[in-house]
């Protein structure tokens, strides 16, 4: 069953897996409940073990008595299949990391407590699978399963940060100690394996200690192995691992509370008196709300993904089942490697100028940040390490219009079909609303101190300030550099264009494109402005303060700065809103006009109707117009005169459509509606009664 | 991909005709025109007809929609205007604009929960200083996302008033998404810097005082909840119907189908997804609550901060998408839920008879809705363009609203027909005809041979005569303009129709193969082509009664009737007109 489901991707609510009743699995759930609380039971009593044998021993005669049980058991010599050369390869690398796994786990045993490790580190590999596959794949397998890894995660630093263990107290004594411990620890190991040197070990005498080793061996590797294969096969896996996790977690959250009760101290197989305080590795907050979170996320992570790959229905088969096309999958097969992608686009931003100027400039920034960030962290100064965020915060901006830059020359797709150049402006746009949100903030700040002005230690400040002030000088003679280039820059692309296409648009290029440098480029420019005002400001603000003690000139700088980068931003808004609007291109409005009456002038053209004209993006204005003509024209040579006097004007995507008088009477005979055919034929209407009007004047 | 490639060869082809042609049209061109002009417009039979059909009454916006034609055709042919109106200043035209929004009760409503709103923000705002709490100050950022979508709103009911002017001209619904756009990414840039505030407290956490948290918390929620629910908003409502959801939304929803299995009760509120602005009023309450029982119990100020981070991830969520969507609209990209319905429609247009490809097809959404596009569509030399605009145009229309599709063929220059006065007479006249037989099955001609007898009565309808001999003068390129355009103005006074296909189609008949079975169609005149148009009609399926059909092939080459037949019903009486 289980197969049959798990490779069928739709199988949504109805579809879904078959769940056997659970009355029939009783019997083998009790049994794997049973186990694991056997099993919390033998890790706790390993745990006093290890108090008093070394791990090394401990999991020599762990192992040693599990395989002679097992080679008892399962005789894998004299039965089955003969072993091949290479099995036994594997074999061998398979056995010794499960002893360093083992050999890990235990350590952490004696570190940390059985019941820390219980949670850390039982958790069935179902669970550990969906945890890897949601952290590092982007389909993880829907909502669910993301909240089980964010659990699992809250979890972790719930069990690191808020469980006050007084390992976490030794551990901060002796931060050093411990790495210098484990290191011994492992050099003690490769020792102890090859027999050569014994190891002192506190142990008085082994005997007493049979009873505990046969109990640990039989609970936590025979019995939990022989259950766990019988309940794997007669439950399906995730279903086997959820009760063995709540149950192992369960029974370890209560023996953990009552294992240092003096109730216990009887269950107990080893009858010493306690080395420590019982205060060791007790129960805390934290411990008990990550248990409760572990549990949460392994029961999310473990349950079957119910909810198919999204996929897009396409159509249905012949037998009438419906067909889906994952684009999400097939795009995650197409995707490159990261550090390939990586490199493709940077060759791709250092091509053209605009892009390659913010990407030094952003670069630049970033250094100053980790500089300052860093001499922050060092000195300790949170000045400094605020003014660092700050600027990472500003940097966003940048990043933005380096995307921006970048994906405009995307080649246009399906969805964006006249190409991605758009984004450009848009980008303009969000930076230009990022610059108000930065001047109310500024300007909400300075208003509050004015009201009461905050004093200010000046130390710091002019040092970082100038060197703010420097960084964005550069970044301002980059921009206006550009600034200044950008009209040619950008008449010499069309001069390319109008080599592909003729010489059409030529004379125009220059009129269009000499308005100045685009949106994107304008946004980040103004960014950098700001900044530069606002270093500025701190400079001559700090200036005042330590001449005259002025505490208020801070915030009045402050609203002077807000003031202005507000006002300098207004004019880019506005533009970069009539583009978005669709507004028609005001520097063509003249052209436009002249066209459209030459348009008229045409002969055989009898009128027009919606002409719409718009920028689309910096080097494009798109346009569309309907014509009236007479039954008697040809409608391509009309088609051509419009494109060529609308590419005098600036237009270079034109779509022209030409009607005649019969385009009308086939609409209406097509039945497009009664209403759409009276509007049409009573707009021609119109249009003839004034041309003939004016004709027979 | 290879729509690229077809769009960058469809545009240099274009150019590249450009060039060639624009020597040639101040050549000999304008000779022709002044007599091709006054031919077409001194037509004393049609006026009679077009009075006599105009019964239709003209509803309000018809005659507003003329009269700004009217205004607009003069405001563009005079070029000078020396007395243009002053700019009012900005405040001013805010004012009338603003005036001209209140006098809708509606948006009173409006204004008053703004002034609510705003009230609201301003305590808010004063509570977050007092009490010094980041997660506040993240939740009142969306108190003033609530202003914002008022605004919208108002700026909805605005446009609704507003018709599209000259420089507008697909009217202002893009200030909707605009507004849209800017609010959901005005919220998110407050939540950054939300986010860049808590980087720095992490560092250095202040004291938070609890005292005014929670009163501000569920002042707050009470207003936005009051807000979102007793105002309609228009565009926001349907962004939020139409973007993905966001993972807020999709985590409730998952939690909350498992919820709906044991109480299937709930499922009408929560299934299958909340609003997201409810949704995440609600979220950010309950963190401020959890921030508020920690700090009080525990005295973990730490946790202002966390849930400020939470509130402002949550924030990015949920606007995200809006932003997405409003921002996808803006760039002018084809909705992409859309597309599976287009491909399917520009499928059907490429079969259609005589298409040979659809290229560079824009399909993008003006407003939220309404869709707006172009395309190129290639057709065959041979044939009828207005045929094929009528049948995509009316495949596309329904879709899409404002549509603009530009017929062209590659090198129509290139003569049909070889030789020098038959080419030229016939190209145009053979255009229709041979649409209509392309469109029709190949059992046409034989028809069309034999019922031209009996459609001849309809030949003498007076209308007529004026469309034939002005294509001659204007479709002849270059050097075979002269032959042809003298004998034009004297065919179209006097000569009877019959006549006139016949001398110029004998030659051709014999020449090709193609164009001799459409031929007699073409020297037949008007009853035949009216068959053919019926017969179109047929094929492509649209089931049009025959009456219909054949007002329609009657308008088909008659020029001054069609512009009154667009009522069906004056139509029919009108032919019965001319019955004999």
């Amino acid at each position: 069953m289980e197969e049959k489901y798990s490779s069928n991707v739709l199988s949504g609510g109805k579809l879904g897996m078959v769940e056997v009743p659970n009355s029939r699995l009783t019997r083998y759930i009790v049994l794997l409940v049973v186990t694991k609380v056997l099993k919390a039971l033998g890790i706790f009593e390993s745990y006093d073990i290890l108090k008093v044998v070394h791990i090394v021993h401990f999991i020599f005669i762990l192992k040693l008595g599990s395989a002679v049980i097992l080679l008892f058991f399962q005789k894998p010599f004299s039965s089955g299949k003969v072993i091949s050369k290479r099995q036994w390869i594997k074999l061998l690398k398979h056995a010794v990391f499960s002893c360093v796994i083992s050999l890990l786990g235990f350590f952490g045993l004696t570190l940390c407590g059985p019941l820390r490790t219980l949670l850390l580190f039982e958790h069935s590999d179902v669970v550990v699978i969906a945890l890897l596959g949601v952290l590092f794949t982007s389909s993880g397998g829907g909502p669910s399963k993301t909240r089980g890894a964010a659990l699992f995660i809250i979890a972790v630093i719930c069990l690191l940060l808020f469980d006050n263990d007084d390992l976490m107290a030794k551990m901060a004594e002796h931060p050093e100690g411990h790495h210098d411990s484990a290191l011994t620890h492992f050099l003690y190991t490769a020792i102890a394996f090859l027999g050569v040197a014994d190891h002192k070990s506190k142990v008085e005498s082994w005997s007493s200690l049979i009873l505990p080793f046969g109990m640990i061996i039989f609970s936590v590797m025979i019995l939990e192995f022989y259950v766990e294969a019988v309940c794997s096969a007669k439950m399906e896996t995730p279903r086997c691992a959820r009760y063995g996790t709540i149950a192992l977690f369960l029974s370890a959250l209560l023996l953990a509370n009552f294992w240092t009760h003096p109730l216990t101290d009887q269950l107990r197989s080893m009858s010493k008196p306690p080395q420590q305080v019982s205060t060791e590795h007790v129960l805390s907050g934290g411990v008990l709300v990550s248990a409760v979170f572990f549990i949460m996320s392994s029961s999310i992570l473990s349950s079957p993904s119910k909810k198919g790959q999204k996929g897009t229905l396409v159509g249905y088969s012949p037998e009438g089942t419906p067909l889906y096309n994952f684009m999400g999958d097939a795009l995650q097969h197409t995707s490159q490697s990261l550090p390939r992608f990586i490199k493709e686009s940077l060759k791709q931003i250092l091509e053209e100028y605009d892009s390659r100027q913010i990407f030094y400039f952003l670069c630049l920034n970033l250094a100053f940040t980790f500089v300052e960030l860093f001499y922050g962290v060092w000195t300790n100064s949170l000045g400094l390490i605020s003014d660092g965020f700050h600027m990472l915060f500003d940097c966003s901006a940048l990043v933005l219009g380096l995307f921006a830059a970048l994906m405009t020359r995307w080649k246009a797709t399906r969805i964006f079909s006249y190409g991605y150049g758009r984004v450009e402006i848009l980008s303009g746009f969000i930076n230009g609303l990022f610059l108000m949100v930065i001047a109310f903030f500024v300007f909400m700040e300075s208003v509050t101190r004015v009201l009461d002005p905050p004093n200010i230690n000046t130390d710091m400040l002019t040092p970082v300030s100038v060197g703010g002030l420097l960084v964005n000088l550069v970044g301002i003679c980059a921009f206006s550099h550009a600034h200044s280039h950008g009209g040619k820059s950008c008449s010499s692309h069309d001069h390319g264009h109008s080599h592909r296409h003729g010489h059409g648009g030529h004379g125009h290029s220059h009129g269009s494109g000499g308005g100045g440098m685009n949106a994107n480029m304008r946004g980040v420019f103004l960014h950098v402005l700001a900044d530069t005002l606002g270093s500025v400001g701190v400079i001559i603000s700090t200036i005042l303060i330590r001449q005259f003690g002025w505490l208020i000139a801070d915030p009045i700088c402050s609203l002077f700065i807000a003031t202005l980068i507000f006002l300098s931003v207004i004019p880019l808004l506005k533009d970069a809103c009539e583009v978005l609007l669709l507004r028609s291109p005001p520097e063509n409005e003249k052209d436009l006009n002249s066209a459209l009456e030459k348009i008229e002038k045409i002969e055989g053209v009898l009128s027009y109707r919606d002409p719409h004209f718009w920028r689309h993006s910096a080097n494009m204005i798109a346009g569309t117009i309907h014509l009236q003509i007479m039954s008697d024209v040809v409608e391509q040579r009309i088609v051509q005169q419009v494109t060529a006097i609308l590419k005098d004007a600036g237009v270079n995507n034109l779509s022209v459509q030409v009607e005649k008088e019969a385009y009308f009477q086939h609409m209406s005979g097509l039945s497009t509606g009664f209403q759409e055919v009276l509007a049409m034929t009573q707009q021609m209407e119109t249009i003839k009664y004034l041309k003939d009007g004016t004709c027979i004047m | 991909m290879a729509m690229d490639g077809m769009m960058s060869t469809s545009s240099g082809l274009s150019y590249h005709n450009v060039g060639d042609f624009y020597p040639r049209k101040f050549g000999p061109k304008p000779d022709v025109v002044p007599s091709g002009v006054t031919e077409r417009k001194v037509g004393p039979l049609d006026k009679p007809d077009m009075v006599s059909v105009d019964v239709i009454n003209i509803n309000d916006s018809d005659v507003h929609m003329h009269r700004k034609k009217h205004e607009h055709d003069t405001y563009v042919l005079g070029t000078i205007h020396p007395f243009r109106k002053t700019h009012r200043s900005i405040f001013g035209k805010l004012v009338q604009e603003f005036r001209l929004v209140s006098s809708d009760r509606r948006s009173w409503r409006i204004l008053l929960f703004g002034a609510l709103n705003l009230l609201c923000t301003g305590c808010l705002l004063m509570w977050c200083s007092s009490t010094n709490s980041m997660a506040l100050t993240a939740y009142t950022y969306l108190t003033i996302f609530d202003l914002f979508s008022l605004i919208t709103c108002l700026i909805s009911s605005w446009v609704t008033m507003k018709k599209p002017s000259q420089v507008y001209s697909f009217g202002f619904e893009r200030l909707e998404v605009l507004a849209v756009f800017a609010s959901t990414v005005l919220v998110q840039l407050g939540a950054l810097f939300i986010l860049k505030e808590s980087v720095e407290r992490f560092m250095e956490q202040p004291e938070v005082h609890t005292g005014r948290l929670l009163v501000g918390t569920f002042v707050a929620l009470f207003f936005n909840l009051l807000t979102l629910l007793s105002v309609r908003n228009k565009p926001f409502s349907y962004v939020s119907e139409a973007a993905s959801s966001s993972w807020l939304q999709e985590h409730v929803a998952d939690l909350s189908r498992s919820l709906c299995g044991i109480i299937p009760g709930l499922s009408s509120v929560l299934l299958p997804r909340m609003n997201p602005f409810v949704l995440i009023n609600m979220a950010g309450a309950l963190s401020l609550c959890i921030t508020y029982m920690l700090i009080e119990i525990n005295n973990y100020n730490a946790v202002d901060t966390a849930s400020a981070v939470a509130i402002a991830l949550m924030t990015f969520g949920t606007m995200y998408p809006m932003s997405v969507y409003s921002g996808k609209v803006l760039l002018q990209t084809t909705p992409s839920h859309i597309i599976g319905q287009l491909d399917k429609l520009l499928r059907e247009v490429s079969t259609l008879d005589g298409v040979l490809e659809v290229r560079n097809e824009h399909f993008w959404t003006v407003g939220f809705g309404s869709l707006a596009g172009s395309a190129h569509v290639r057709i065959r030399r041979d044939a009828n363009e207005q045929l094929v605009l009528a049948h995509v145009t009316n495949r596309l229309l329904p879709l899409v609203s404002t549509l603009t599709v530009q017929i062209f063929k590659d090198d129509w220059t290139r003569p049909l027909l070889t030789g020098a006065l038959s080419s030229s007479a016939s190209i145009a006249p053979l255009g229709p005809a041979e649409g209509y037989a392309a469109l029709s099955s190949s059992s046409l001609p034989p028809m069309l041979m034999s019922s031209g007898g009996e459609l001849d009565p309809l030949t003498s309808t007076p209308a007529k005569p004026s469309s034939p001999p002005p294509e001659f003068a204007f479709d002849t390129p270059g050097r075979n303009v002269q032959p042809v355009v003298l004998p034009a103005p004297g065919h179209h006074a006097h000569r009877p129709y019959g006549g006139l296909g016949l001398p110029y189609g004998a030659p051709p008949y014999t020449g090709m193969m193609n164009q001799g079975l459409a031929r007699p169609g073409g020297g037949l005149g008007l009853g035949v082509q009216g068959l053919g148009a019926g017969y179109g009609l047929g094929v492509s399926g649209s089931g049009v009664p025959s009456s219909q059909s054949y007002r329609t092939a009657f308008g088909g080459s008659t020029a001054p009737l069609r512009f009154g037949t667009g009522n069906p019903l004056a139509s029919q009486s009108q032919y019965r007109q001319y019955r004999p």
